[in-house]
């Protein structure tokens, strides 16, 4: 989505500034013309506006936790405590496949609970402020084995780089039966 | 006598001595002050800013680091570019309104500011890590974890809370004093404008967001500071030292204060991109739409600040962080206005390419690029992946080093008034080419660093293998550097008008 978003974005105003560096000299464009450009311009702007956000609605982790929710499907809760500077998580292995809620707590000051793919890429992020009521949640449907970090993404004191920990997704197997 | 404070101070003094023989020393004296101390405040927050990739790369420890970042932000975005805004801001409203900009309440605005971020930098010097953005309640859990001392937590909230005031109380009431009270003097009026003008109408918005948002944070901050001196118990401020309260009426604030800082610095660019029109029109292409721009902006910015809370989630409601995107996308039409304002103007009247202007425009474009890659974040879904990562990181000091630019484009402007002398062409356009080549890269250095899920104030850039990025940062921090390097000597070379 981003990679929509940015040449757009960043090329139009590049190549209109280059026209006005190039010749300085006062241009005799009508006004009815300018006015239609300016027409284009918003209108393109508000396009595009509606049609990201719109998009990216399906993209939500809450509109997919609804989603996950509605469809009935069995859920796996895990509740995480953060503390400076380490996670308390009431279980550590996941399988391929199976919705998994994290509700995720701050017992001291502000943390951050991010999962992070092997390959490096931010699965999703949370930020945890202590006091809050409702813990910050989602449910997240993990699709590779493998071994994931998680960090603290929200600066929590002289430690907080150190503040880590893993989790290990499996095979979906027969764990069930 | 202030003047000759400044002409007494060294390498710098001669850079802002302000010329008396015009009589217009109650508005030129006291900006050069502001301007010229902001600039010391720069050079400490690009020090410590080049200091970080340099303190990774040599493994100088993690202590070392946090303490340069939590200085290198503070530095930037208060003592430096606030004060250098507010400098150029009370120059400007006293050319336009005839008033002076001199007097206790200028003083008050100028020791509140640096003698707070004196404070603030001798608790940090002491041990006080919290990033200029305080993460309450981290100040206090370190003092009990014993990171730092109690003390220092009294002495940086000392020196936070005459910063704010500075900012929140001071300085506004200041412009709305000379823009509403006070008898004009013909002989300060240099070029007067109205509140109709796109110029005036942004700087008293600004002032306006920065009341209104401010002030439920002085009151917030102001009891935590009283229960932390012990004039009342810690029990009587619960309301106030909750951190989900402290953290949403500083966001608040904080997030309105860019956009009040944004506001201020587009009026500006509207009040002086009609000064360097080809044709001497001296005209924007419309201050309707101008003024339309600057009302958007208001008005989607007040609620936006919820992007800083979407992952809280449901701890802010799904409703609430969906409005928080549709207003931070808001602002993105208000910046489209003024894209086409600006581009528009200079279309139709061709412009002198001084570089003054092209400071300006160029801040203009890094503003833009930037406001791009902070929508991007304001979505809900993408947030979810790069919140608390560099690209976040990168949007707040890019759109200060954006804002930089422009007023340092601005201050070509004000600065023949205030020192009677000229500046060099040939190392004002060098200035602006380097810093902006140092601008750019460090916006996309920040944002892929981001995109590659490395965490923003984090002390161990070696972990996910983020130090190429870390390279890059430091290069282009480099570039920034020569770039304002080459702006100081140009004050320094600069002439006499004959
Ligand atoms: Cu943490």
């Amino acid at each position: 989505m981003l990679l929509f978003q940015l040449p757009f974005l960043l090329v139009f105003p590049f190549i209109v500034y280059r026209k006005c560096f190039v010749d300085p000299t006062p241009s005799n464009t009508g006004r009815g013309k300018l006015t239609r450009i300016e027409t284009v311009w918003i209108f393109s702007a508000v396009a595009l506006f509606v049609i990201a956000n719109v998009y990216s609605i399906s993209y939500m982790p809450m509109s997919k936790t609804a989603a996950t929710e509605a469809s009935g499907v069995a859920i796996q809760d895990v509740d995480v405590t953060a503390r400076s500077w380490s996670y308390e998580i009431s279980d550590r292995e996941f399988e391929v496949g199976k919705p998994v809620r994290f509700s995720v707590k701050s017992v001291d000051t502000m943390h951050g609970f991010t999962v992070y793919h092997p390959n490096g890429k931010i699965l999703f992020n949370m930020m945890l402020i202590p006091g809050l009521e409702k813990a910050s949640s989602l449910v997240y449907t993990f699709t590779e084995p493998g071994k994931y970090k998680v960090r603290c993404l929200e600066y929590c004191g002289i430690a907080h780089h150190g503040m880590q920990d893993e989790l290990t997704v499996v095979k979906a197997t027969d764990k069930s039966s | 006598m202030l003047a000759a404070t400044i002409r007494r101070t060294p390498l710098l003094g001669k850079m802002f001595e302000v010329d008396e023989s015009t009589g217009l020393s109650d508005i030129n004296t006291w900006p050069a002050m502001m301007i010229m101390t902001s600039f010391v405040w720069l050079v400490v927050a690009i020090l410590l800013g080049v200091g970080m990739p340099v303190i990774q790369m040599a493994e100088m420890g993690s202590d070392l680091f946090y303490t340069a970042i939590t200085l290198h932000g503070a530095a930037l975005a208060f003592p430096f570019l606030f004060q250098f805004m507010m400098g150029i801001s009370l120059h400007r409203s006293g050319g336009c309104m005839g008033k002076p900009a001199s007097g206790k309440l200028t003083a008050l605005i100028y020791i509140c500011m640096n003698g707070g971020a004196v404070l603030l930098t001798l608790a940090v010097l002491g041990g006080l890590k919290i990033t200029y953005t305080v993460m309450y309640p981290l100040p206090l859990v370190g003092a009990q974890m014993g990171a730092w001392s109690m003390n220092m937590v009294v002495l940086g909230f000392t020196g936070i809370a005459l910063v704010l005031t500075s900012m929140i109380f001071l300085y506004p009431f200041q412009i709305i004093r000379m823009s509403f009270f006070g008898e004009q003097r013909e002989e300060l009026l240099l070029s007067a404008r109205s509140l109709k003008d796109p110029g005036m109408l942004g700087m008293v918005m600004s002032i306006m967001i920065l009341l209104v948002t401010g002030t439920p944070l002085m009151i917030v901050a102001g009891a935590l500071l009283l229960a932390l001196y012990g004039i009342v118990p810690l029990e009587a401020v619960t309301w106030a030292s909750e951190p989900v309260v402290f953290q949403y009426v500083f966001y608040i604030f904080a997030h309105n204060l860019m956009e009040a800082m944004a506001i201020m610095v587009i009026s500006a660019v509207y009040a002086t991109l009609p000064l360097y029109l080809a044709d001497g029109t001296r005209k924007l292409y419309s201050d309707k739409l101008a003024n339309l721009a600057l009302w958007i902006l208001l008005v989607t910015s007040v609620t936006s600040f919820f992007h800083h809370f979407y992952t809280t989630n449901p701890g802010l409601p799904t409703a609430l962080s969906y409005h928080g995107n549709i207003m931070s996308w808001g602002t993105g039409i208000g910046a489209a206005f003024s894209i086409f304002t600006i581009l528009a103007t200079i279309w139709k009247h061709g412009i002198k390419p001084e570089p003054g202007l092209m400071a300006i425009l160029a801040g203009f474009v890094v503003y833009i690029l930037d406001g791009v890659n902070a929508m991007v974040a304001a979505n809900v879904a993408v947030s979810y992946q790069i919140h608390g990562t560099l690209w976040v990181g990168g949007h707040a000091m890019s759109v200060l080093i954006a804002m930089t630019l422009m007023w340092m484009g601005v201050l070509y402007h004000h600065y023949p008034v205030i020192t009677g002398k000229k500046l060099d062409k040939v190392l004002g356009n060098r200035f602006v080419t380097l810093y902006t080549i140092g601008a750019v890269g460090l916006l996309y250095s920040f944002a892929a660093g981001g995109a590659m899920g490395m965490p923003r104030r984090f002390a161990d850039w070696d972990a996910g293998g983020w130090m190429s990025v870390g390279v890059a940062i430091l290069v282009f921090g480099l570039f920034l550097i020569a770039g304002f390097f080459t702006y100081m000597q140009s004050f320094f070379k600069s002439r006499a008008i004959s």
